[in-house]
């Protein structure tokens, strides 16, 4: 067996490992199990709004069905963080935060796979309180059973995290306690690191993130080895492509209706490159981290699941 | 009518307290919460307030519909005295608790005589509504409610913040035990519900909050020398219902057969109200507050009904004199022209750092209406506005400014304008807020990152919230120390497209001094202050 990475390698161990105990099932499918799926829409592109929440569970369902199911991550009686992206008061169409319901069916799976706590939380850039309610997120979850968690800044950690420019940094310490955590952002466009989908997301769990900008890839590779994320579910059910990040016009929102899932954030990116028509070496991040290890920039070679959904 | 000696005073406190509890109810429910605009009644007590519906009229020409309440106001206190601060101004109650506290229940024979110089309420009353005909609104920046607001706002909550946020989160982060039990299982909770229900926005702090929180801390020590030392000499609000309560039909009537001129009522009173051995009554100065017929011991003190064009030997007036009363005008209107002579205050020049609040009426008209109750500040979600300095003059102390270094106007926030109590600040929809131009970002790039050192950084463009973006950039070649050519994008400001909202300078990289400064400059409120007309159609 090829593994795309040494993490990928060790995820697959650590897995096969696990699932020793529990049976000879579970570790057929920890082996098998693909890096990579994505699930796209094939019915009707013309959906009326409410249709479009139904379109993305389905998605995000399918997706994580194909990489293994959300149980090859989270354990019974795992603490699970889910990091959305809640970067601003927008609405769900503008595409500014991750869809609420590509959350909440994420938040449903993780208790149906036995989740002691599921916790949902990012740090916005906007008056968090507001961001929280207007990306639908905070109710969403909440319906749910999730608890909604707001990251007080006085409650950051500094981290040795020991990157090559970021030395440590703080964090919410939540967010390193949890067992599993589930990066859950959107794909969608950024003035300066081009896109942000994947590893940009874990921005929302630290602080002093300003300086971050002067050397975007560097940092988020820096950030993404450390934390080691072990499951991504990439939201491109509606995209930004222009005024990102904070986006506010509906004509810069493209709807691919697609959802993609994996264990490596690098490919994650790279495909919502070509998502939101750049190309994956145009994104600094996506070749730091392909440089560093971290994953792969060509994603094709992962032979990600291709699933069309109706 | 006779009321029950024993109940009175009594029902008085608990009146006084729950008109206390009440406003500052009203207080912590102007939280601004998501999605949810501010209650209005958040404001009611501005509302019964007649020294700002009076100053308002007079120096607006204008009045909030809903400011008429204040009529009422008048009207009890025509009828039945000075019962509103007896009874229930929250400051009034604040006194009396800091004066029971500092001077214990009673007070030694001769201390509570009526002084000559209460009358000087009055008189700064008249010189400032002098004043105020002439468009300074400068003395509602001192009623009881208005002050009591502000000190709240500015200076008393955010200590109790402080405090709040600064132990819990020591106690987070040092994760005491006590035997089997840790500590945050019960800090954690209490602190969340306090985050969740009662802050506005984490780390919440005012400038300019000495003089705020000094002049209420000296009214309220100065109960230690007279009890309602602000009540009797100084409060506006009670000048002017003192006079209101020149003759009223309540009365203070004393029984010549039982009273033995003990003055212990003279003794109780809080106000200077009864002198010469109980026989006279200043109305002018009694509170209603009941204290004399509790502690009557003979039961000859009462209040009774009187039509009021009966003569009344034992009322003693306010006794203005005319000569005091011209040279308080005199001295008001005067005191607003040396407010007002000034380069600032003739319009020759514009303050860059006074940026008000979106809606803010233009200076004048703004001066002429806010009373710098603190509402604004209160409700602001990022902590942005804060009270001036001197950034507007003398006339312009404590009314609020948009400081985008502590937090910037937030695109999705309309709330100002909504609870501003005398509409210096315009109440208006959200989408119509958000083409308001409060000034204009300009960046220095003596300290701008890619102009200064050749790097990305962009962090403004990224958080400015207009949907076509006044924030851009160009992507252009720059050499670096070793001769190496770089592409890196530098940001620009589209003046016909920028509001001055200043998440900009919020945000920026530089903690200490922004590389994104917004000043006045473009705001729409004065055209003669307009630098860059946005013209879309011309280059920039």
């Amino acid at each position: 067996m090829v593994f795309a990475s040494r993490r990928e390698f060790l995820l697959q161990a650590g897995a096969a490992a696990a699932a020793g105990g529990s049976g000879a099932l579970g570790a057929q499918m920890a082996g098998s199990a693909p890096a990579m799926a994505i699930a796209r829409w094939a019915g009707p592109q013309e959906l009326p709004a409410e249709e479009i929440d139904k379109v993305a569970e389905q998605l995000t369902l399918k997706a994580l069905e194909a990489v293994g199911g959300i149980s090859r991550f989270v354990r019974r009686g795992d603490v699970v963080w889910v990091k959305p992206n809640i970067a601003w008061i927008q609405p769900p169409e503008m595409a500014a935060n991750t869809n609420p319901a590509v959350v909440a069916t994420i938040v449903r799976l993780c208790f149906e796979a036995g989740a002691k706590v599921v916790k949902v939380g990012d740090n916005p850039v906007d008056v968090v309180d507001q961001a929280y309610e207007r990306s639908g997120i905070a109710a969403a979850a909440r319906k749910v059973g999730a608890q909604v968690v707001i990251m007080d800044r006085a409650r950051f950690r500094r981290v040795d995290i020991k990157g090559e420019r970021l030395q440590s940094i703080p964090i919410y310490p939540e967010v390193l306690d949890a067992d599993v955590v589930i990066n859950v952002p959107i794909a969608k466009h950024h003035g300066l690191a081009t896109i942000t989908v994947a590893m940009k997301n874990f921005m929302g769990v630290v602080e002093e993130r300003r300086t971050f900008h002067q050397a975007i890839g560097e940092t988020l590779t820096d950030l993404n080895r450390f934390l080691q994320p072990k499951i991504s579910v990439v939201d491109a059910v509606r995209v930004l492509v222009a005024r990102g990040p904070r986006g506010g016009r509906l004509e810069d929102v493209r709807m691919p209706l697609a959802v993609a899932a994996g264990t490596d954030v690098v490919a994650l990116d790279a495909w919502a490159a070509e998502v939101l028509g750049r190309k994956p070496e145009e994104i600094s991040s996506v070749v730091c981290g392909h440089k560093a290890g971290l994953g792969t920039m060509n994603y094709q070679s992962l032979n990600p699941v291709e699933i069309a959904v109706s | 009518m006779r009321l029950p000696r024993w109940s009175g005073a009594r029902t008085r406190r608990l009146v006084q307290l729950t008109f206390l509890l009440l406003f500052l109810l009203a207080f912590l429910a102007t939280r601004p919460i998501p999605g949810r605009e501010p209650p209005g009644w958040a404001k009611i007590f501005f509302w019964f307030d007649p020294l700002l519906l009076i100053t308002t009229v007079l120096a607006a020409h204008s009045v909030v519909a809903w400011g008429l309440l204040a009529l009422i106001t008048i009207g009890v206190t025509v009828v039945l005295g000075r019962v509103f601060c007896g009874w229930l101004c929250p400051l009034g109650t604040v006194h009396d608790i800091a004066g029971r506290i500092i001077r214990g229940r009673k007070d030694r024979p001769g201390v509570n005589q009526y002084s000559p110089w209460q009358k000087t309420k009055y008189y700064v009353l008249v010189g400032m509504l002098a004043a105020a005909v002439f468009g300074g609104h400068w003395i509602t920046i001192f009623d009881p409610l208005v002050l009591f607001y502000r000190s709240l706002t500015t200076a008393l909550f955010p200590v109790v913040q402080w405090a709040v946020e600064e132990g819990s989160a020591s106690i987070y982060h040092a994760d005491p035990k006590v035997g089997p039990l840790r500590v945050t299982t019960l800090t954690e909770p209490a602190y969340r519900a306090f985050r969740d229900h009662l802050r506005v926005v984490e780390k919440q702090g005012f400038l300019a909050t000495a003089g705020i929180l000094g002049f209420f801390v000296a009214i309220v020590a100065l109960n230690a020398y007279r009890r309602r030392w602000w009540c009797r000499y100084l409060c506006p609000l009670g000048a002017l219902l003192g006079l209101c309560a020149w003759r009223p039909f309540l009365r203070r009537t004393v029984d010549p057969e039982t009273c033995s001129q003990c003055e212990l009522c003279g003794m109780a009173c809080h106000g200077g109200a009864v002198s010469n051995k109980a026989q006279t009554w200043r109305p002018s100065e009694c509170y209603g507050c009941l204290n004399c017929t509790e502690d009557c011991r003979r039961g000859s003190l009462g209040f009774r009904w009187v039509w009021p064009w009966r003569p009344d030997k034992r009322i003693v007036g306010v006794n203005l004199s005319r000569r005091g009363i011209l040279a308080s005008a005199i001295g008001g209107v005067t005191l607003l022209g040396f407010f007002r002579a000034t380069p600032q205050g003739r319009a020759k020049v514009y303050n860059p750092n006074l940026i008000r609040p979106p809606g803010a009426r233009p200076e004048p008209e703004f001066l002429a209406r806010c009373t710098a109750c603190g509402l604004c500040m209160k409700v602001c979600p990022t902590g942005g506005l804060q009270p001036c300095g001197l950034e507007a003059g003398w006339e312009g102390l404590w009314t609020p400014r948009l400081v985008p270094k502590i937090g910037y106007c937030s695109y999705d926030c309309n709330r100002c304008g909504l609870v501003c109590p005398t509409e210096a600040i315009r109440p208006m929809k959200l989408e119509e807020k958000r083409k308001v131009r409060m000034g204009l970002a300009f960046f220095d790039i003596t300290r701008c990152i890619p102009y200064a050192y050749g790097r990305d950084c962009m962090v403004c463009e990224e958080h400015c919230p207009i949907p076509e973006k006044a924030i851009y950039f160009l992507e252009v070649e720059v050499v670096t120390r070793d001769g190496e050519v770089r592409r890196i994008k530098q940001p620009k400001v589209d003046p016909t497209k920028c509001i001055g909202c200043g998440v900009c300078e919020n945000v920026c990289v530089f903690r200490d001094r922004s590389a994104i400064r917004v000043t006045s400059a473009n705001e729409d409120r004065h055209p003669a202050n307009l630098a860059v007309p946005p013209w879309e159609d011309l280059p920039y």
